[in-house]
């Protein structure tokens, strides 16, 4: 606090209330904290184990279209710094996600964001027309499936794909939409500003990165589908790198994914310029985590020298600009 | 792994799990392959029933990624203490050695659904391998005050491999040990003893963990035998109760992810 107020020459406020230094936008979003697990990392039975409704939003499992299996076994396996996980992303179909309440996520006293998915731009305007309005805050658009109409590469390889389903779910959805980027991109910024083009409120960076494990005894993968996605602690400098490309390619908000597992985590994302973040692989070890950080939160913003933590959204200093590069 | 197709979900109840940071009480060699990892949580120590498992992670930065699920060997509800039983094969397993006593590990349970026991069982087979014993001695600690006969048939490389002997055998258990370094845990060798000793008067339940091959042979004396027969699974899992999706065994056909180990498990009836 001391920082700022004696940078600023303002007169000491009255400290903000929590929720109030937490607080962060998503466009008409607006979120108690800037954490939220990522899909597929997080599940309704964790509430028994943890406080959830001080998260700022939970985001479910991508739900599809229609009941489907996932992937054969392993489905996981552990690197240096991280996991594999070739799951596939299982779904019970979107009949079943509306009769189960949002697939259990309902009730849990925090802003509910719906993953949802689609083999075809037809497939994902179907989960959004029969989510309708059901009571969920936001939808993510997971453009990392497999797109069938174009030769089986994620959807956002296929800009123009990609904004035909963004549009089509936009303008089927009340509620503001978020797009999940693959890491894989040739042009993070290009994918970023086409999402926004297409409509959406914020992109999420990023999604898990391509990977394998080989088991040399066996001459196999160490997952049954050969490659899958890696996460964990080993991503996170990638990810921010990626966070801070989309963040300077547009005007939306950036949720920030990608080995997230401290409050100092959080702030590093939203300096690189995300407004939000999204906790994955840390949960499944510390199935706390994201409570633990959002009480560390405020102690974090104070230290930092700012009055409310969205401040820090885009702070980073520009190399050219450092003070000691002046000096030099 | 057993295929999937082998596999009943079980009516068990799965409890209400919790996560805390536990204070580890002792953590030291078992023998010269395994060791010995004892915790202090009243909660799972009085919740856990026979055949479930905790999710455990050191607390440190270093520390692996993943959590490791662990069968619960011996719960003392009185004293609010939870063992479990590892062998150090990789590095989670490795980072789980280093938690000194005194420390801290984070523990999620109890997990899963475990063991239906019959009221009123007569006679009991437990047959094990290697550190998959551990998912059946609480279950001879259930029994333990019981009139129930419990046999337990122990399976490793070589006595040093085989665990659980003295547990067992304090909850009352009669105690056969087989390895692979005297003959005596093939399985044509164990069949033809296991069938000279129950033949006449066979268990009303097998129970097996640790081996494939234990489980067909466990499979195949169930039908002779008209006993109920049930395995305890071991998967590569991540989040212990069934939102990651990771430990799904499939149905083999590939139209269903089901059962997940975590969830619908790690204990399953065989089908015959």
């Amino acid at each position: 606090m001391q920082i700022t107020e004696a940078g600023s020459g303002r007169a000491p406020t009255k400290p903000a209330s929590r929720r109030g230094v937490l607080a962060v936008e998503l466009g008409d979003l607006e979120l108690a904290n800037p954490v939220m697990p990522a899909s597929g990392c997080f599940g309704p039975d964790l509430a028994a184990l943890t406080p959830v409704d001080t998260l700022g939003a939970v985001v479910t499992k991508t739900v599809f279209a229609e009941t489907r299996p996932g992937n054969r076994t392993h489905r996981l396996t552990e690197v240096p710094g991280g996991m594999l996980n070739s799951v596939g992303i299982p779904s019970g179909g979107i009949a079943e996600f509306r009769r189960t309440g949002l697939g259990g996520y309902a009730g849990l006293g925090t802003p509910v964001v719906v993953s949802i998915g689609g083999l075809s731009a037809r497939e994902y305007w179907r989960v959004a027309d029969e989510l309708g309005e059901c009571g969920h805050s936001a939808i993510e658009v997971n453009v990392s499936c497999p797109n069938l109409e174009h030769g089986g590469a994620t959807l956002d390889t296929d800009l123009r794909a990609m904004c035909e389903v963004v549009s089509g779910v936009v303008v089927r959805s009340a509620a503001p939409v978020l797009v999940k980027l693959s890491p894989q991109l040739h042009s993070i910024a290009a994918a970023a500003r086409a999402a926004e083009d297409a409509g959406a409120a914020a992109v999420t960076v990023c999604n898990s990165f391509p990977g394998m494990a080989v088991n040399v005894e066996r001459r196999e993968s160490a997952l049954g589908n050969d490659t899958g996605g890696l996460s964990g602690p080993a991503v996170k400098p990638l990810a921010l790198r990626l966070v801070r490309s989309a963040a300077q390619a547009v005007d939306i908000p950036v949720v920030g994914c990608g080995g997230i597992g401290s409050a100092t985590d959080v702030a590093e994302f939203l300096v690189a310029g995300a407004s939000a973040v999204q906790v994955g692989t840390a949960t499944f070890a510390q199935p706390g985590v994201m409570a633990r950080i959002v009480e560390e939160l405020p102690a974090l913003t104070e230290r930092l020298g700012v009055d409310r933590i969205a401040d820090l959204v885009g702070t980073l200093t520009p190399s050219d600009r450092r003070i000691g590069n002046e000096q030099r | 792994m057993s295929s999937a197709a082998a596999l009943r979900v079980l009516t068990g109840d799965r409890g209400r799990p919790m996560c805390e940071r536990a204070p580890v009480v002792v953590n030291a060699p078992l023998s010269d392959r395994y060791r010995l990892l004892r915790f202090r949580s009243a909660a799972i120590a009085v919740r856990a029933r026979a055949g479930q498992f905790v999710m455990v992670a050191p607390v440190t930065a270093s520390a692996p990624v993943l959590p490791r699920p662990m069968a619960i060997y011996t719960r003392n509800a009185e004293a609010g203490l939870v063992d479990i039983v590892y062998g150090v094969v990789g590095d989670g397993t490795k980072a789980l050695a280093e938690v000194a006593a005194g420390e801290e590990l984070q523990v999620t349970g109890p997990l899963g659904r475990g063991f239906v026991i019959r009221d009123r069982v007569e006679r009991i087979l437990l047959v094990g391998r290697g550190v998959g014993i551990c998912a059946m001695t609480t279950v001879a600690q259930d029994l333990a005050e019981t009139p129930a006969q419990v046999t337990a048939v122990l399976s490793g490389r070589n006595r040093d491999a085989v665990l659980g002997g003295e547990v067992l055998g304090a909850c009352g258990a009669d105690v056969l040990t087989v390895t692979d370094a005297d003959g005596s845990s093939a399985v044509d060798a164990l069949r033809g003893r296991l069938l000279r000793a129950f033949d006449e008067d066979p268990p009303q339940q097998i129970l097996t963990s640790g081996s494939e091959r234990l489980t067909r042979l466990v499979a195949e004396l169930g039908v002779r035998w008209a006993a109920d027969t049930q395995v305890s699974v071991e998967a590569h899992m991540a989040c212990g109760l069934g939102y990651c999706h990771g430990c799904a065994v499939g149905d083999g056909d590939g139209t269903s992810e089901s059962p997940l180990v975590c969830r619908d498990g790690p204990v399953f009836g065989l089908r015959g």
